[in-house]
């Protein structure tokens, strides 16, 4: 498993095609300004901004929109995924940092 | 004044870049069907005269402003012998001048505007945005009014090099060599006179928001959209409705300041970041060429400028509307006929007159073909 390798989480530019969507068991649910389908499209009503997500990243998202700490995540992801500990580790931390880079986490 | 008023609009081409006539035309028939609306074109080939929903029921051409202020009331006179209109609904920046500096003109002849205050509209010219966002702490990009080509490049040079050339009423171009940017300067010249306007250049998303102020420091009813699709010179050719309470805040404390009264766009653009504030572009004293999208979703705000103009009670409250919501414009082309090119070229005016009442929720017209009115 990689969590930030592209598209998992992706701005839709104007006029980009949008990419297939992912199956996640989960509905929707809001994460900072960002409502989230279960699909993986995602949209910021407040920057009129859409997104698509992959089912790892929506995980991850849904987790943080309910203050989970990432030790907690982390519980999540292996008990969910088929990923190593750390690998995991790695991985959320650097989609982490590209939550920030999108300005969707502090 | 009409039991039934008559409206007047101009501004009725919808070509590359769209003019806000017919989409006022055709907010206002979303909810005044009955309304009698007249056109007032300068151009005999102004795209909304020929379409089957949008066009108005008579349409007469106006000088152009070149030909000077007394050309252009003669001819408002004239057009009033035929068609005793009530309300202007003025959809050009350079029209709006003259009509802002001397209300009383409309006021004599019995007209209704719903326009700003000639302070307010000269507070929130290009050159004078700055002092505007200093007393209302909104961010603006730095911009320097020039009247030759050397003040030019100094202040381009000011601005990294990469800058925005702008008419002093309308257009702007994004210039990044020395050469693109000179002739640049002189088609804005040409076209909208001195000064010329340059522009520090910020990157990031584009919002506009559209609304009607009260004219004492109310906003009645607005949209916001972040523009999703740009035409190369950088129009809004679809946009997606927002709702940022920072934006709106923006908006409300603009507006307050300039105690606005009337239509209004605002344009703003936000750089890339979550820290990142909203910068004041310019704002357009008109209706922009989208007004008519938010009528779609329950805020017709040219409907409330004419309610607003006539002293009429709101037909109901301006609603927000949805995020998520887009428009995309389209395209398409349009059967004209020769005869009612020839009645406006040779009289100066079209008469259209429907066969039945205009039905609710804009079903096809049927129309005869058009008259001459001596």
């Amino acid at each position: 498993m990689n969590l930030a390798s592209p598209p998992i989480l992706q701005r839709q530019q104007s006029g980009q095609p949008q990419s297939a969507a992912v199956s996640a068991e989960d509905t929707s649910f809001s994460f900072r300004t960002t409502t989230w389908q279960a699909d993986g499209f995602g949209f910021d009503a407040t920057s009129g901004e859409f997104f698509t997500a992959s089912p790892t990243a929506l995980v991850v998202m849904q987790c943080l929109a309910a203050k989970m700490s990432t030790v907690q995540i982390l519980d999540r992801l292996t008990s969910t995924f088929d990923v190593p500990r750390r690998t995991a580790e790695r991985d959320l931390e650097s989609f982490l940092a590209e939550l920030t880079t999108l300005g969707l986490q502090d | 004044m009409n039991s039934s008023p008559t409206i007047a609009v101009t501004g009725l081409h919808r070509g590359e870049n769209p003019q806000p006539g017919s989409a006022v035309i055709r907010s206002l028939r979303r909810v005044y069907p009955e309304l009698r609306i007249i056109g007032l074109c300068y151009d005999t080939l102004e795209s909304g005269l020929y379409s089957e929903e949008d066009a108005p029921d008579a349409a007469f051409t106006l000088p152009y402003p070149s030909a000077g202020l007394e050309a252009f009331w003669d001819r408002l006179d004239a057009i009033r012998e035929v068609e005793r209109f009530d309300v202007l609904i003025p959809c050009l920046d350079a029209e709006m001048a003259p009509l802002v500096e001397s209300p009383e003109k409309l006021r004599e002849r019995g007209i209704s505007a719903c326009l700003p205050s000639w302070k307010a509209f000269e507070a929130r010219d290009k050159s004078k945005l700055p002092d505007l966002c200093e007393r209302t702490h909104c961010r603006t990009p730095q911009t320097v009014a020039v009247n030759d080509v050397s003040s030019l490049h100094q202040a381009a040079a000011g601005f990294g090099g990469s800058v925005f050339v702008k008419g002093r009423y309308y257009e702007a171009q994004l210039t990044s060599t020395p050469a693109a940017r000179e002739s640049a300067y002189w088609h804005m010249l040409e076209t909208w006179g001195a000064p010329v306007l340059v522009q520090e250049r910020i990157e990031g998303e584009e919002y506009n928001v559209i609304g009607i102020g009260d004219g004492r420091g109310h906003i009645l009813g607005s949209c916001a959209i972040r523009k999703m699709l740009r035409t190369s010179n950088g129009k809004g050719f679809g946009g997606m409705v927002v709702r940022d309470p920072q934006l709106d805040a923006v908006a409300q404390s603009l507006i307050a300041e300039l105690r606005w009264n009337g239509p209004f766009e605002l344009e703003f653009v936000k750089p890339d970041g979550p820290k990142a504030e909203y910068c004041l572009i310019e704002i357009n004293p008109r209706f922009p060429a989208w007004c008519d999208f938010p009528s779609t979703l329950n805020c017709n705000l040219p409907a409330a400028a004419v309610e607003l103009a006539l002293g009429w009670q709101p037909r109901e409250p301006l609603r927000h509307a949805t995020p998520g919501k887009f428009f995309i414009r389209h395209a398409i082309d349009m059967t004209g006929d020769i005869r009612d090119l020839a009645a406006l070229t040779t009289t100066g005016q079209l008469i259209r007159q429907s066969e039945e009442p205009r039905a609710k929720g804009r079903e096809p017209q049927t129309r005869s073909s058009a008259s001459h009115v001596a």
